[in-house]
């Protein structure tokens, strides 16, 4: 007859614990340092003026780290500088300051040199 | 032609203005040229105009809204005179004044833009043929749409004083060659038609630009039957 005592259960359950913890402990640091960058439809940036408008806008912002203006598809990309949040109202109210309309607003786990990158790929793609 | 008259008798203050507005350079540009008179809040935005064969302009203003804009602006002219029918000859004529720009209205959708401004000047005009000094005034509107390919732009801007009239009306269309990044310069072909009107004659002329845009600088050049025609814009 096999027999189990309760400190060796706790044992082998604490050890696999630790090992799950030890497990989703990258996955927890990396989403943690994962950029969530900002994206902004604007409509009414055609160009390079009004582009520049916006950029200097949101470079003011003291949270506001790279920035990434397509005006093709009429996206601004903003990212945090590091340790600091974006807050999406005052970024979209600062796009609005500068005369154009914003019509969405949505937050990716994307730095916005991921974002440039995967704009360019899509045109080249095209 | 009186003493008045000559360039050299310019009361002080209005040189100095006239120096002020200049900026140490020759000659100016007009806001009309131009796709946005003004730039963002907080930013200025500097004009210069050239064209070798009639109407040479500077100009500047700082907007210290996002829809209002205050600047100075100095322009010198050839009026034509018309002897027996004919442009046989032409008078020099130079002014300098303050200028207010109003972004009246924008349309923001969703590929394409569009503006409806008025600009208002005001200031002192001498030249050939006037016995001192004028005052003069402006009220000019101006209309632009453009999407990241297309151009059109229009304006009136009519400068009157006493026993001055110089009517400017002017239409623009042009395309660019390719979209680009932001960070891209990108090209553009623009053909400007205009029209001047002055207390005697009219001009017209019709040019084809090449325009050039990178940030905040825009550089257009262009020929027509009066010469070479140079503008410049910068947002900073």
């Amino acid at each position: 007859m096999i027999t189990t005592r309760p400190a060796s259960i706790a044992r082998r359950l604490a050890g696999a614990l630790a090992l799950a913890a030890a497990a989703a402990l990258p996955a927890a640091a990396w989403a943690a340092e994962a950029a969530q960058s900002l994206k902004l439809q604007v409509n009414g940036m055609v160009c390079s003026f009004c582009a520049q408008g916006i950029e200097k806008r949101l470079k003011a912002l003291p949270a506001a780290g790279p920035i990434f203006i397509d005006l093709r598809n009429k996206v601004v990309a903003v990212e945090p500088l590091p340790g600091q949040v974006l807050d999406a109202q005052k970024v979209a109210s600062e796009v609005r300051e500068a005369g154009y309309e914003v019509v969405a607003t949505e937050t990716v786990a994307q730095t916005v040199a991921q974002i440039r990158a995967e704009t360019r790929a899509a045109r080249q793609g095209r | 032609m009186t003493d008045s008259s000559r360039p050299g008798a310019l009361r002080r203050g209005t040189a100095a203005a006239l120096r002020g507005a200049l900026c140490g350079a020759l000659f100016a540009t007009t806001p009309a040229a131009f796709a946005l008179p003004m730039a963002s809040e907080g930013s200025w935005m500097t004009m210069a105009d050239f064209n070798s064969g009639g109407e040479r302009d500077i100009a500047a203003n700082h907007a210290v809204t996002g829809r209002d804009a205050f600047g100075v602006m100095a322009t010198r002219w050839k009026e034509p005179v018309l002897h027996g029918g004919v442009h046989a000859q032409h008078h020099e004529r130079e002014s300098a004044g303050l200028t207010y720009t109003r972004l009246v209205h924008r349309w923001n959708l969703p590929h394409a833009q569009a503006n409806l401004w008025f600009v208002g000047s005001a200031g002192r005009a001498r030249g050939h043929g006037w016995a001192g000094e004028r005052s003069f005034w402006s009220p000019a509107v101006m209309a632009d749409y453009e999407t990241t390919r297309l151009y059109l732009g229009a304006g009136l801007e009519p400068k009157r004083g006493s026993g001055l009239r110089h009517d400017t009306a002017w239409v623009r269309a042009g395309f660019s060659f390719y979209e680009v990044d932001y960070e891209q310069v990108q090209p553009w072909f623009i053909v400007e038609s205009k029209r001047v009107r002055y207390a005697g004659t009219t001009r017209d002329e019709v040019t084809p630009l090449l325009r050039l845009i990178h940030r905040g600088l825009f550089v257009e050049l262009g020929r027509n039957r009066e010469g070479t025609q140079f503008n410049l814009m910068w947002a900073y």
